[in-house]
């Protein structure tokens, strides 16, 4: 079986389940207790912050551990709310832990604005320049596209912001891009950043948040006053753990290149053969197909036994249709004939050739069937 | 002492069959109670059920209020059936209360008093207890009801809950349930079962075109239905290679016709393997191109020799969907997984096929080994009542 929905979630590296174990068996001290085995482990926890800083290649500002990404998004979009008039702005691309918060803020009267995307699937830049004041509050885009591997310029948003929106915070959905792209968060200039531990190689129900300017921010749940005040409850000091040695296991320039090779190699099978399009985008580790005359779903079961593909965004697979491919222009007939490949730099050239002759083989014979 | 007064409906109905009938709801009531600590008695024309553990009575009503062949039941309390023992329980239970009735039966003829005197003897106690309170015969506050009952026993109670009614599950025979995973073949199941039909069920899936989670959720909605009719046993035949044939060698217009054709005849083929006496669907007159009258009538003409039951017939889907709400399957009925039904769909299925024009699209293929086929891949679950 090869396992091509790594944008879903990855294995996690066995090194890291080791020091899970480990913080988890052995050092398991509460990090706000005061005994000496307990602050040593608080004492681990701000070298996995620093860490983790380091590989966003930051040095300012603060890593806030949380549940993963849907709690980092709310915590920094809820966060940062404030009475007044303020607006928000977000692309109809953003996840649905970005987007479902933005429309809930829309039902209690918080001023939303959602920016179209581009047939790339990039954010509309020039919408987004119209949008700014100096009332706007909020922006929020995510680096790199789930569901179509599509990266948005940051940079360039953030350039736009300190032009147009000095008091706008930039909230950046991270969970594709971190340990997969190689960029400096210095450089990017977002305010805020999200990180899952489970997309590379970590475990399930850990990730984090980048705030750069503390103050900013408010806590959004009420506790014993952990993580700053902005996140109560004890840390989950395993999965943090776990999460920062996987961090220490990537090299993000090498991944980067070798599932770039992967990519290559798998559009070159698939490439040119008749009713398979995909959309051209810049990350390496994603494409979007689709399969004229085949539904998306049924090629994926049919191809389960042997390949593992996506549905677009697992966590919105349980809805109908999917909005995000909607608003870069695609018909419904395109979207529901569409899968999402994603890659892991521990797959090999073989495998990936393999998998996509799978694939075109398993779609023949489906296509034969419905024709 | 607390007890739960039960009563039955129809039955009454059933003249020389009763003890039959009877012997079947009293089955079902231990068998739905099994696990809770209680004791069971007959008195003539009630059940009572005491001794239970006092804070598990909402369980146990909620569990009494979905047995089929109980019409209602009350909260009692059971005291002898001697006056100045039920005095004493009626003041208590008229504390509090303005206007009241007092409604007295006795299936004891010997005693002391008439039911009517009794009533307005116990009306007085009522009224002397309480100097606000006053007696009103159409619209009280507190209705106090006093059964007296041939084992010397009296039951005094001021509620009556409505049961499900129906008849004792079993007691008319087994039947084969088409479920599909949509809102209206659960509900199908609950209402006949509600008339004695025990049921088994038959599912088709359409892997790979239908996916593992579709027939999780009808799994699941048989799970929902046993809280009504016990156990379950569900078939589940794979309906692949039959739609691909049909897709491949009929006009795509029949698809639907002929799909329901071949998936009745499994139908029958599992009744007589399992014994079961009728095909149950989920249908209702004209809500789908399937439904009509002419599609019903193609579909049903491949049965021989079994009734098929269609107790959503006459049901709107708003009424349909209302029984599927109260019996708690219509949340895993929406959620959005096809069923066989929806792959393949023909734009234009046809609204009023004949016979005969199917019968010329089924002489393309070859349905007794396609029956065959599937019927050799039979998978049975058993589903057990939580």
């Amino acid at each position: 079986m090869i396992y091509l929905d790594n944008a879903a979630t990855t294995k996690m590296f066995e090194s890291s389940a080791r020091v899970y174990t480990n913080y988890a068996c052995t050092n398991f001290f509460n990090p706000s207790a005061n005994y000496a085995k307990a602050v040593e482990i608080s004492k681990a926890l701000d070298e996995a912050r620093v860490s983790i800083k380091e590989k966003l290649k930051v040095s300012n500002g603060d890593i806030i551990f949380t549940s993963g990404a849907t709690e980092s998004n709310n915590l920094a979009l809820r966060g940062s709310l404030r009475s007044g008039k303020w607006e928000y702005i977000f692309s109809v691309g953003e996840h649905p832990s970005v987007y479902n918060v933005a429309k809930e803020l829309e039902r209690e009267g918080y001023i939303v604005h959602f920016l179209s995307l581009q047939s790339n699937g990039e954010v509309n830049y020039e919408e987004l320049s119209k949008l700014l004041n100096s009332k706007t509050r909020y922006i929020s885009l995510m680096h790199v596209s789930n569901e179509t591997g599509a990266i948005n310029d940051i940079k360039r948003v953030s350039l736009l912001r300190d032009k147009l929106a000095p008091k706008a915070l930039l909230h950046v959905d991270g969970v594709q891009a971190f340990c997969k792209i190689d960029f400096s968060l210095k450089e990017l200039g977002a305010d805020l950043y999200t990180i899952s531990a489970h997309k590379f190689h970590g475990p399930k129900g850990v990730g984090a948040l980048y705030v750069k300017n503390k103050d900013s921010l408010k806590n959004i749940v009420f506790g014993g006053g952990q993580e700053g005040g902005l996140r109560s409850g004890t840390e989950n000091v395993a999965g943090i753990m776990a999460m920062v040695d996987a961090i220490k296991h990537i090299d993000v320039i090498k991944n980067y290149n070798h599932v770039l090779k992967l990519n290559k190699i798998f559009k070159e099978v698939i490439a040119g053969k008749t009713g398979i399009s995909f959309i051209e985008t810049q990350s390496p580790y994603i494409i979007s197909l689709s399969f004229e005359g085949v539904n998306g779903e049924t090629l994926m079961r049919a191809l389960q036994d042997d390949v593992i593909v996506g549905m677009g965004s697992a966590c919105s697979t349980k809805k109908a249709g999917n909005r995000i491919l909607e608003n870069m222009g695609y018909k419904s007939e395109k979207i529901k004939s569409s899968i999402r490949v994603s890659f892991s730099e521990d797959l090999t050239e073989d495998e990936v050739k393999s998998a996509g002759k799978k694939i075109l083989q398993v779609y023949k014979y489906v296509w034969e069937k419905v024709k | 002492m607390k007890v739960l007064l039960l009563r039955f409906g129809e039955l009454y109905l059933k003249g020389n069959n009763r003890d039959v009938f009877e012997r079947n709801l009293i089955a079902k009531i231990k068998e739905k109670l099994c696990g809770e600590k209680f004791k069971f008695s007959k008195t003539f024309g009630r059940y009572v059920i005491s001794e239970y553990e006092q804070d598990r009575e909402n369980e146990i009503v909620q569990k009494l209020k979905q047995v089929f062949g109980l019409y209602s039941l009350s909260r009692a309390s059971e005291i002898d059936a001697n006056v100045e023992a039920i005095e004493n329980e009626v003041k208590k239970l008229s504390i509090g209360n303005k206007s009241f009735k007092v409604a007295v039966k006795r299936a004891d003829k010997n005693f002391t008093m008439s039911s009517m005197e009794f009533a307005s003897y116990l009306g007085g106690v009522v009224l002397e207890n309480n100097k606000d309170s006053n007696v009103d015969l159409y619209n009280p506050d507190i209705m106090i009801n006093v059964d007296i009952r041939l084992n010397n026993k009296a039951y005094l109670y001021t509620e009556v809950e409505k049961c499900q009614g129906g008849l004792p599950l079993g007691s008319a025979g087994k039947g084969l349930l088409l479920l599909s995973g949509g809102i209206d073949s659960p509900v199908a199941g609950y209402l006949i079962a509600k008339r004695g039909l025990e049921i088994e069920a038959l599912h088709f899936h359409s892997y790979p075109y239908t996916s593992e989670r579709a027939k999780e959720k009808v799994i699941s909605l048989a799970e929902k239905l046993t809280d009504y009719v016990g156990d379950i046993k569900l078939h589940v035949i794979s309906f692949t290679k039959i739609q691909e044939a049909i897709h491949v060698n009929c006009q795509s217009e029949f698809m639907i016709t002929i799909m329901r054709r071949i998936m009745m005849r499994i139908a029958e083929r599992i009744c007589e393997k399992y014994e079961l006496g009728a095909i149950v669907t989920g249908e209702s007159l004209g809500q789908v191109a399937s439904q009509t009258m002419q599609s019903m009538t193609v579909t049903g003409s491949v049965i021989i020799e079994k009734p098929i039951f269609r107790p959503c017939i006459a049901m709107d889907k708003e009424e349909i969907m209302a029984v599927a709400k109260s019996i708690d399957t219509y949340k895993t009925s929406i959620l959005p997984y096809e069923d066989c039904c929806t792959v393949f769909l023909p734009k234009n299925p046809v609204i009023r096929p004949t016979v005969k024009k199917a019968e010329r699209e089924e002489s393309r293929l070859d349905i007794e080994t396609l029956i065959n086929q599937a019927l050799e891949n039979e998978e049975i679950l058993e589903i057990k009542r939580k």
